[in-house]
């Protein structure tokens, strides 16, 4: 299992295109991820689930990913936040 | 409800003009109570199987309702249902959904109910209007999902079967597509502001709508007077019979003003002297060009083809390209269609084009920059459109140009595509006309120059204006000093104006200042052959050209090159349109 700090830099937080983005790429894999905020544990392959985390801009999550390819899928989502989701 | 009928005046954000007079129709989310009802287990498998129908169904109205948004109202408002559409592939929720059916042992509707009513409790709660909304999103896809389940289809109900006015917190999605135009004659919302889907609706079918207003679905019944000015934004609750004169007068003013500008709305844009001005329409639809013709314009001065990639996630095929230029140009036949290549970057990203987080975006890697370093999208998106010009009056142009180096070097991919186009066989106009939006200042500085080596251009205010004054346009803390009449960017209108004059270069405008009736008799005054705006606009800025005689907007032009501030440019043009038309105060919002 690896765990892994994030902070939320993209504009409008994790609403629901960047939540697309961030569930698509979770659920190429086959590690089972998950996003922790604020005594909130949310399955990253469920947008529903990211969503409600409502976490908005400066927010800090922590990804948590369990299988095989863990590292790649957290290199992945690592790199999306810090491209802000390519949004702004 | 109190029995206190007195006047009373709120205000909110005018985001569709036009005068209601009418009576309250208030419309809730419908939010039935659902109770649980227990399945015996023998039931389960039935009740999956209904659950992943109704999950079927819904898709394919959502799909529906996402093509008619895109058809009425444009990607803005297509987006919402694409997200709709996210929520039920999420294969993660529906197995828990699945799962508590069959574990719990209750019927569908009620799981789904409940399901639904913890995210949504979550995410009302949650800080930031962004995920608030989202809640709105969350209620429309469950009672869509509800009503399938109950084999209600897709019929949305709480609907008036009168004329009246709608009063709402606020309108779903699905509610706001699906409105009456017959029944419907104006809007009223507590929560929204101007690029709300209810406000970017209401618009697209000309219904008078105020939204932002705080509260007033709290304030009203069914049945109550109401009154609503689109044009400024006041919502006048049980109006005086003053009250009600006076806004029937007004009422019949507008629509007078909206009678005339019907009249002429096929007429030619020519001047009391003669001159004629081309209007055009700025699209991002290939369909939104029937919007232009039904508005009067002649032609598409800017197609925005960023959405083919804004709207998805890989990079659109050159066939797909064709399809659409090809589209947008058989519909606005026999006038032209001026496709911009794509500009992204900036506050424009898609995932297939990598774009590091920059500091200064705006002055990055944007627009043709992009283009010229993944020369293998451009080419392919250049083959389209030189494809598309084979069969319409299609013409290219290229983004964010600052001097001779991206010209010539766009130009020479083009020259590349069409030889790769002649191997293949593919017809194509090689006479295409070629352009450039002007839209940074030095590319203005030495207009007369790059006139030589293209066929037309268009000036884009909202840049020109940003980089010419050094202003970022989306910083709202250094709004005040975004000066669309700054000086110093009415000369570069005028000298590149004169540029293209001297070589036989068309001069067009395809920013906002194009479609802002008070900047219409400057623009002329200044010599532009062509004005692109958003289609809605046409009709008045036409009314204004053909009210006016060249010689007169000149010497207005002349007046303005003079002065000395935005603010007095500004008043100055105001001035001058309310001396011709009074008492049309949407014009001066």
């Amino acid at each position: 299992m690896i765990q892994k700090e994030v902070t939320l830099l993209n504009r409008l937080g994790l609403h629901i295109r960047p939540a697309a983005q961030l569930t698509k790429i979770a659920s190429k894999y086959q590690a089972d991820v998950y996003l922790l905020k604020d005594g909130m544990r949310v399955n990253g392959k469920s947008i529903m689930g990211v969503m409600m985390l409502a976490a908005a801009r400066g927010s800090t999550l922590v990804l948590e990913a369990i299988g095989d390819d863990e590292q790649q899928l957290i290199d992945e989502l690592i790199k999306l936040f810090e491209n802000k989701f390519y949004e702004d | 409800m109190s029995a206190d009928k007195r006047e009373q005046i709120l205000r909110g954000i005018p985001a569709s003009p036009g005068i209601a007079i009418g009576i309250v129709h208030r419309m809730v989310y419908d939010e039935p109570e659902v109770l649980p009802r227990k399945l015996a287990p023998s039931e389960i498998p039935q009740e999956l199987g209904r659950f992943d129908r109704s999950i079927e169904e819904t898709r394919h109205a959502i799909e529906r309702s996402r093509d008619r948004a895109l058809d009425v109202a444009g990607v803005a408002v297509g987006k919402i249902f694409d997200a709709h559409l996210l929520i039920l592939a999420d294969e993660v929720f529906l197995d828990q959904v699945r799962g508590r059916i069959t574990r719990e042992q209750f019927d569908a509707e009620y799981i789904i109910f409940d399901s639904f009513a913890q995210m949504i409790e979550v995410i009302s709660r949650s800080q930031g209007e962004v995920f608030r909304e989202r809640a709105t999103d969350l209620r429309d896809v469950r009672t869509r999902l509800l009503r399938f389940l109950r084999g209600d289809g897709d019929i949305i109900p709480d609907h008036p079967t009168h004329q009246v006015i709608l009063v709402a917190e606020d309108l779903s999605p699905t509610q706001a597509l699906n409105l009456d135009r017959e029944l419907v004659h104006g809007i009223a919302t507590d929560v929204g502001g101007l690029t709300s889907h209810t406000a970017i609706l209401a618009r697209s079918m000309d219904i008078p709508t105020i939204v932002g207003i705080g509260d007033v679905s709290g304030k009203v019944q069914d049945g109550d007077s109401i009154i609503i000015n689109g044009n400024s934004g006041k919502v006048i609750l049980h109006p005086t019979p003053d009250s009600q004169v006076e806004y029937e007068e007004k009422r019949e003013r507008y629509r007078g003003f909206q009678r005339l500008l019907e009249d002429i709305k096929f007429q030619p844009a020519v001047t009391l002297d003669g001159r004629e001005i081309k209007l055009w329409g700025n699209i991002e639809l290939p369909r939104e060009a029937e919007s232009v013709h039904a508005h009067g314009g002649t032609g598409v001065g800017l197609f925005r083809s960023e959405f083919l990639f804004l709207t998805r996630e890989t990079t659109p095929t050159e066939d797909e390209q064709f399809e659409v230029y090809d589209k947008a140009a058989e519909i606005m036949a026999p006038h032209p269609v001026v496709i911009r290549t794509f500009d992204l970057g900036g506050d424009k990203y898609h995932a297939g084009i990598n774009i590091r987080d920059e500091k200064n975006p705006f002055l990055g890697y944007r627009a043709i920059r992009v283009s010229l370093s993944r020369r293998d999208l451009f080419k392919v998106q250049l083959r389209a459109i030189l494809r598309a010009s084979a069969r319409g009056n299609v013409r290219v142009m290229f983004p964010f140009v600052s001097g001779f180096e991206e010209l010539r070097e766009s130009l020479a991919v083009l020259q590349e595509a069409k030889q790769e186009l002649n191997q293949r066989k593919l017809a194509h106009d090689p006479n295409m006309l070629v352009g450039i939006m002007v839209e940074i200042p030095s590319a203005a500085i030495i207009a007369d120059r790059l006139a030589e080596e293209c066929d037309f251009f268009s000036i884009g205010t909202n840049d020109l204006v940003q980089y010419t004054v050094a202003t970022d346009r989306a910083n709202e803390q250094v709004a005040a000093y975004y000066r669309s009449y700054h000086p110093g960017v009415l000369r570069l209108i005028e000298m590149t104006v004169k540029a293209g004059a001297k070589h036989g270069v068309h001069v067009g405008i395809c920013g906002e200042l194009g479609g802002s009736p008070a900047a219409a008799p400057l623009l002329v005054g200044l010599g532009l052959e062509e004005l692109s705006m958003t289609a809605s606009m046409i009709p008045e800025i036409k009314k204004i050209i053909r009210s006016m005689t060249y010689e007169e907007c000149k010497r207005i032009a002349r007046k303005a090159l003079k002065m000395d501030t935005s603010q007095e440019v500004q008043s100055f043009l105001r001035g001058e349109l309310k001396k011709r038309f009074a008492d049309l105060p949407i014009w001066f919002s």
